[in-house]
């Protein structure tokens, strides 16, 4: 095996932040390459840190990094896209950190995952454009999960490969997608959905993150989605993501600005 | 048993153990410290202890504004020359002491003990925001400064705490952002810069 030069460069997503020490951070950091990893910036909490709002989580930046025993360190970082109306904004910072944590959590350090990382900076990017939050973090959830090998069965029956009908249909974590009724008792625990969300659904497996924008869903289907779709990220996660919950903390404070907000509209734009 | 693992005495191994368990002390750093203590005289090395405990029994939170005090309520709570209409939101005790230091400052404090971190499980009710809603609405306070560090995490705690407050009528600011004395610009990175032009003054 050739032997690795010491010092690289890659770009990358700052996923999150861990201290250490007196004035060292630890990063998690997505890349195109190199999937997630760990680097350290050293002195990066001293106020004069040349590194410290480059290695900001939600950033994109330009990295030089040495390799070290243990874990690589940084010694160059310089934005690249710092995502500030995401940042000056509470919904969209928390929808995108859930985002962030489920890149985190779903992934194993070097494993190379370019679809991941072009994902990831998608829903960066229409977040701060603007693009609304709740369905983002959906779209996040299902493409995340179809790039990890959990592609959820929308077209038919993920029991029986049976057709399914138009009406109320149960998805399944366990069973991996839509159960007709006939197996449904056999299928594990899961949430009925109702036909314009299963569309919602289907649409957004197969659309980019602009074209999904366009979709408009009022508030009550934006639940379903988000409740059945919290259940099926839970259950490939096996534990609760821990930044659902300040989504949900965020969701319930007073005030809340619906310039954003998706007008009610039914969602017929769906195949 | 006289002699833990590699011969050495139990009471140094616990002692050990015990500096391995503070921030920043490494198994290394643990031992050094350890046998400096063997060696200071007996007076030094209880006076430590004593410090320590001193710390634990003595220092309580001030009820009112949760920072760490010996009586409650604190001496800044106290201080009737202070501005009790000002509160100014920090993150920790060690920065009202920053805050003091600047001489800026005249109003009272409030210690959320945190920020939000969403991603370690850190949310509004493992703060100390609750106990600020309730100052505010005592009725006495007319403005909040958000004092958190200009972080992902510190922005999030300020725009929380905002949004929370919207609805009391209190006016809520925050510290300015931009460049810290003696920083290069060349280095600066884009969202710093960017407020530091926004938040430009006349010479």
């Amino acid at each position: 095996m050739p032997e690795r030069p010491r010092a690289y460069k890659t770009e990358g997503i700052i996923l999150r932040r861990r201290n250490l020490g007196e004035a060292d951070s630890i990063f998690t950091v997505l890349s195109p390459r190199q999937g997630k990893f760990d680097a350290i910036a050293k002195g990066v909490r001293k106020p004069r840190s040349r590194m410290r709002g480059h290695l900001e989580p939600l950033t994109r930046s330009r990295l030089l990094l040495a390799r070290g025993r243990s874990l690589d360190v940084f010694t160059q970082a310089e934005t690249i896209t710092p995502y500030r109306a995401i940042r000056d904004d509470l919904e969209r910072s928390a929808t995108a950190l859930y985002c962030a944590e489920l890149a985190d959590r779903f992934t194993i350090e070097h494993a190379d995952n370019p679809g991941l990382y072009e994902l990831m900076l998608a829903v960066l990017e229409a977040l701060d454009l603007g693009a609304p939050p709740g369905p983002t973090a959906r779209y996040f959830e299902l493409q995340i999960l179809s790039l990890m090998g959990y592609e959820l069965q929308l077209d038919c029956c993920a029991a029986c490969r049976g057709r399914l009908e138009p009406v109320e249909t149960l998805l399944s974590p366990s069973a991996g997608g839509l159960v007709c009724e006939r197996c449904r008792a056999k299928a594990g625990a899961g949430r009925l959905l109702g036909v314009r969300a299963i569309k919602v659904l289907r649409y957004a497996r197969n659309v980019d993150i602009a074209a999904f924008g366009e979709v408009r869903i009022d508030a009550v289907l934006a639940n379903e989605l988000e409740v059945a779709m919290a259940g099926v990220v839970s259950h490939f996660l096996e534990r609760e993501p821990r930044s659902r919950h300040f989504v949900e903390a965020v969701a319930a404070l007073p005030g809340r600005p619906n310039a954003l907000a998706p007008e009610i509209v039914r969602s017929d734009q769906g195949p | 048993m006289a002699e833990g693992a590699g011969g050495t005495p139990e009471p140094i191994g616990r002692l050990i153990d015990e500096f391995h368990r503070l921030p920043g002390i490494g198994p290394k750093s643990a031992q050094r410290l350890a046998y400096h203590i063997l060696r200071v005289p007996e007076r030094d090395a209880l006076a430590l202890a004593e410090a320590i405990g001193d710390v634990k029994r003595r220092i309580i939170f001030c009820s009112s504004c949760l920072n760490i005090t010996e009586s409650d309520p604190c001496s800044f709570c106290q201080d009737q020359r202070r501005d009790r209409t000002i509160i100014c939101v920090v993150e920790q005790p060690l920065d009202i002491l920053a805050i003091e230091r600047s001489g800026s400052f005249r109003g009272l404090y409030h210690v959320l003990h945190g920020l939000l971190n969403p991603m370690d499980g850190v949310g509004p009710e493992d703060l100390h925001i609750r106990e600020l809603v309730e100052r505010v609405r005592a009725g006495e306070v007319t403005e909040i400064i958000m004092a958190t560090n200009p972080s992902l995490e510190g922005e999030a705690t300020a725009m929380y705490v905002q949004r929370l407050l919207a609805p009391a009528g209190v006016r809520v600011t925050r510290l300015a952002r931009g460049l810290p004395s003696g920083a290069d610009l060349e280095y600066a990175d884009d969202i710093t810069l960017a407020r530091a032009l926004e938040g430009r003054q006349e010479l």
